[in-house]
């Protein structure tokens, strides 16, 4: 695997080619990787539950996909942008109905028992389809699963399923917990939930409270060598700022999810020993976007909507808030995504002329004070990102006469503010793409969603046009057609906007220099670190 | 005019109120010197100080103005401190002179109420209150006040226990003046003195309570805060940390004035008191 490093300064200074001819593929590969060592990684959230096969999130892959693995790994260069994990090999039915997956023989579990497809049947009838946040949509149609041998998982589905979304769905849906573990007593309440059992690279250790979780070896692993590391300690260090300093202070190695702040990039990539790494995250975009209540009279009106897409500088919130390391949105689906992505929608350059007379066309002129109508805006608090945006919006607004004001809550009352007592008119959310639209993007808009579903379409929205569309893509088999369907989604909901889509973004890694094989995947960071090294 | 010329004569005094002065000068022409929305994006982001002569304090993340920022923040830091220390002064001095000049089961009650109130750290007691109730003005002002009011009740109690015994008291009894009158009209006035001295406390507490209320994402979002300020410039500490230095400078300054000017004040009185 080739490994790129981006550092402004060092692709400037004399050492460019040094750093240049380390990310060639053939030099990288030529470097044996050393055994041993302990990694010792930043820890911004604690997750208390670290079952990945419930909660499907990637707070709780960071640390449990090290321990649990997926059927298949997100890559840069594998058939269908898979690689093989606990399965070899999957192939779909010509009529949707079936998917047959071959697993990996001779892997056993942290507790010595062998692993086999009872498992896999297990982990996908039992959690993926009832309990799992994201399995529920794309496994809903899941009514059995045959296993004919050890090695064979025939998944059945009721209804034509398309084999592209489940192949899509592998990397973040498909984590395999152990049946002799899960199968007596409550699922939820099993005490693996927190120290979970899987057939990992590494095993789990311990975890302190509000100091670290520790993992280690797994000496039985099923890919001879593998893992390089010893150990993996994720220090917990809630503070941002704090990540920076502890690198500096070589005491962390890696500090993954933009755990350093995107101002102090700039300085930090001069710091000697350190490496900022901007790949290793395509697999998990996230979205910038502006929810909006349709049950707004105002809002409901699309040259209102479209007057508010008018008023956002783009350009501006990819340089100002995110300074550069970010992309501008177009519509529903990410740039980076190879498969779905169409730019042949309606586009709303930064106009704040058009957009004034827009207004003015919907009926809503200024008021003597300037103002044409007040809103309520509520950025979501997860991401600095999303608040800054937050202030940007209130003031682009401003500048076409709508009067914004910012409600801030925690996480726990923004979800319940927006997605239960829909008690906003505009928000900014994060949602993430997960490499198909069906997973979680088509959700943002589709209709009938009961209330309270987080990350879904709470803001009353309708389009009885783009709901059939959905629906029709959700059973096309036809990988081409069923593309071309994602396609016409994305030009409808850039044309209707239920929602904006201003930026698109992902994260960045800073690491000591003596950390091998990173982002060597598209989820590196989420992925299991079986080959990721120290050298001393 | 004598009691001003002693305020005058010790120099902490005088450079509280040079500094308190200042302050309202800043507060009362924000406004005036920038007019509009302090929020407003104004020039490139994270300029620094002194390059741009019409952007003096440079701006911030987003490209606003640091120096429209800080004086409309002045407004909120004064407007919250006199209007917290308003509200604590007014119940402390109600609560207080009941509890005193009734006596009794009422004493009693009032006095464990306080007591559970003092208990309670004034901070915590303002972050969840905000937290519940939702952030805004009037909700910090009164989670402020909802804290400072213990201090002023038990002084003015303190000092009504003393003032009840006095012949003048017993006086208005025997002309048939009601309780509550006496206690309001005879009592109340006399006892203020002492709590009114400790203002200058609340209002310090309260400006810096304020601060940390927003600097944890409690404040009031659409008004500039010092305390705001100092947060958002936290995330860009290493490579911007006049973003917090220069809020911070104002906070510290204004605290202490307050803290100086009051002192001069209670120094002044107490000059006239031995005098006296």
């Amino acid at each position: 695997m080739s490994e790129f490093t981006i550092s402004r300064r060092g692709l400037l200074s004399g050492s460019a080619l040094l750093l240049a001819s380390t990310a060639l593929p053939t030099i990288g590969r030529a470097q044996t990787p050393k055994k041993g060592g302990r990694l010792i990684v930043a820890a911004d959230s604690e997750p208390r539950d670290l079952n990945p096969a419930i909660v499907a999130s990637n707070g709780v892959f960071f640390i449990s996909s090290k321990i649990v693995e997926t059927l298949a790994e997100a890559s840069f260069d594998g058939k269908d942008g898979l690689d093989p994990r606990l399965a070899l090999s999957w192939e779909g039915a010509a009529d949707g109905l079936s998917v047959t997956f071959k697993l990996r023989d001779g892997v056993k579990w942290h507790d010595g028992k062998p692993f086999t497809a009872a498992d896999v049947a297990f982990s996908a009838l039992q959690i993926w389809k009832p309990l799992q946040n994201l399995g529920r949509t794309v496994f809903k149609d899941l009514s059995t699963v045959d296993t004919p041998d050890d090695l064979t998982a025939i998944f059945k589905f009721a209804k034509p399923t398309p084999f592209q979304l489940i192949r899509n769905a592998l990397p973040a849906l498909s984590s395999v917990v152990p049946k002799h573990v899960y199968e007596n007593g409550k699922i939820e309440d099993n005490p693996a939930n927190n120290a979970p059992v899987g057939t990992g690279p590494f095993k789990f250790a311990e975890y302190k409270a509000g100091q670290y979780y520790r993992l280690a070896r797994n000496d039985d692993y099923w890919s001879k060598d593998e893992p390089y590391l010893d150990e993996i300690v994720y220090q917990v260090l809630p503070d941002r700022t704090s990540a920076a300093a502890a690198l500096e202070a070589e005491e962390i190695q890696l500090a993954a999810f933009s755990a350093v702040p995107l101002a102090d990039l700039d300085r930090i990539s001069k710091v000697p020993g350190l490496k900022v790494v901007t790949k290793g995250y395509e697999g998990l975009t996230y979205q910038l976007v502006v929810e909006i209540n349709h049950r707004r009279k105002e809002l409901a009106d699309l040259k209102v909507r479209q007057a508010i897409a008018h008023a956002i500088d783009k350009d501006f919130v990819v340089k100002t808030i995110f300074l550069g390391y970010a992309a501008t949105a177009t519509g529903p689906v990410p740039k980076n995504d190879p498969q779905f992505y169409t730019a042949d929608v309606p586009a709303y350059p930064f106009d704040v002329a058009k957009a004034n007379e827009l207004l003015d066309e919907a009926g809503y002129k200024r008021a003597d004070d300037g103002k044409r109508f007040s809103l309520r805006l509520l950025p979501a608090p997860y991401f600095n990102e999303t608040k800054q945006f937050g202030d940007y919006l209130r003031q682009a607004l401003a500048a076409i006469g709508i009067d914004a004001k910012i409600v801030n809550n925690d996480s726990a009352a923004h979800i319940k503010a927006v997605y239960t007592d829909h008690a906003f008119d505009l928000a900014v959310g994060p949602p993430v793409f997960r490499g198909d639209p069906a997973i979680s993007t088509t959700i943002l808009v589709q209709s009938g969603i009961p209330d309270g579903v987080p990350f879904s379409n709470q803001g009353g929205y309708k389009n009885a046009e783009l709901d059939a569309l959905i629906a029709k893509a959700s059973e096309t088999l036809d990988t081409a057609a069923r593309t071309e369907l994602y396609r016409e989604f994305q030009k409808k909901v850039a044309a209707d906007l239920p929602l904006i889509n201003v930026a698109e973004w992902s994260f960045i890694s800073v690491a000591r220099d003596t950390v091998g094989n990173i982002a060597n995947n598209p989820r590196w960071a989420v992925s299991n670190w079986a080959d990721t090294y120290l050298e001393s | 005019m004598s009691r001003l010329w002693r305020f005058f004569r010790t120099p902490e005094a005088i450079a509280g109120a040079l500094i308190l002065a200042l302050l309202v000068a800043m507060a009362v022409a924000a406004p005036l010197i920038f007019p509009g929305d302090p929020q407003a994006i104004a020039g490139p982001a994270l300029l620094p100080p002194f390059q741009d002569w019409s952007l003096p304090l440079g701006t911030d993340r987003l490209g606003r103005d640091v120096t429209a920022e800080l004086f409309h923040g002045a407004r909120t830091s004064l407007a919250v401190g006199l209007a917290a220390a308003a509200a604590a002064l007014f119940i402390g001095a109600v609560v207080g002179t009941l509890a005193g000049f009734a006596g009794g089961l009422v004493d009693e009650v009032l006095m464990r109420v306080t007591d559970a109130f003092q208990t309670v750290p004034s901070f915590l007691l303002a972050l969840a209150f905000v937290s519940i109730v939702g952030p805004s003005l009037g909700v910090v002002v009164g989670a402020i006040a909802l804290g400072a009011w213990t201090g002023p009740a038990r002084v003015a109690r303190a000092e009504v226990l003393s003032i009840r015994e006095r012949d003048y008291v017993a006086g208005a009894r025997v002309i048939g003046m009601y309780p509550l009158e006496i206690a309001f009209r005879e009592v109340l006035p006399n006892a203020l003195p002492p709590v009114l001295a400790l203002s200058s406390v609340i209002v310090a507490a309260a400006i810096l309570t304020e601060a940390a209320l927003s600097f944890l994402g409690l404040g009031d979002p659409n008004r500039v805060t010092w305390g705001g300020m100092i947060a958002e410039g936290r995330a860009v500490l290493r490579t911007a940390p006049f973003l917090s230095i220069v809020p911070g400078i104002a906070l510290v300054l204004t605290v202490l004035g307050v803290y100086l000017a009051g002192e001069g004040v209670v120094e002044s009185s107490a000059v006239r008191r031995s005098l006296s």
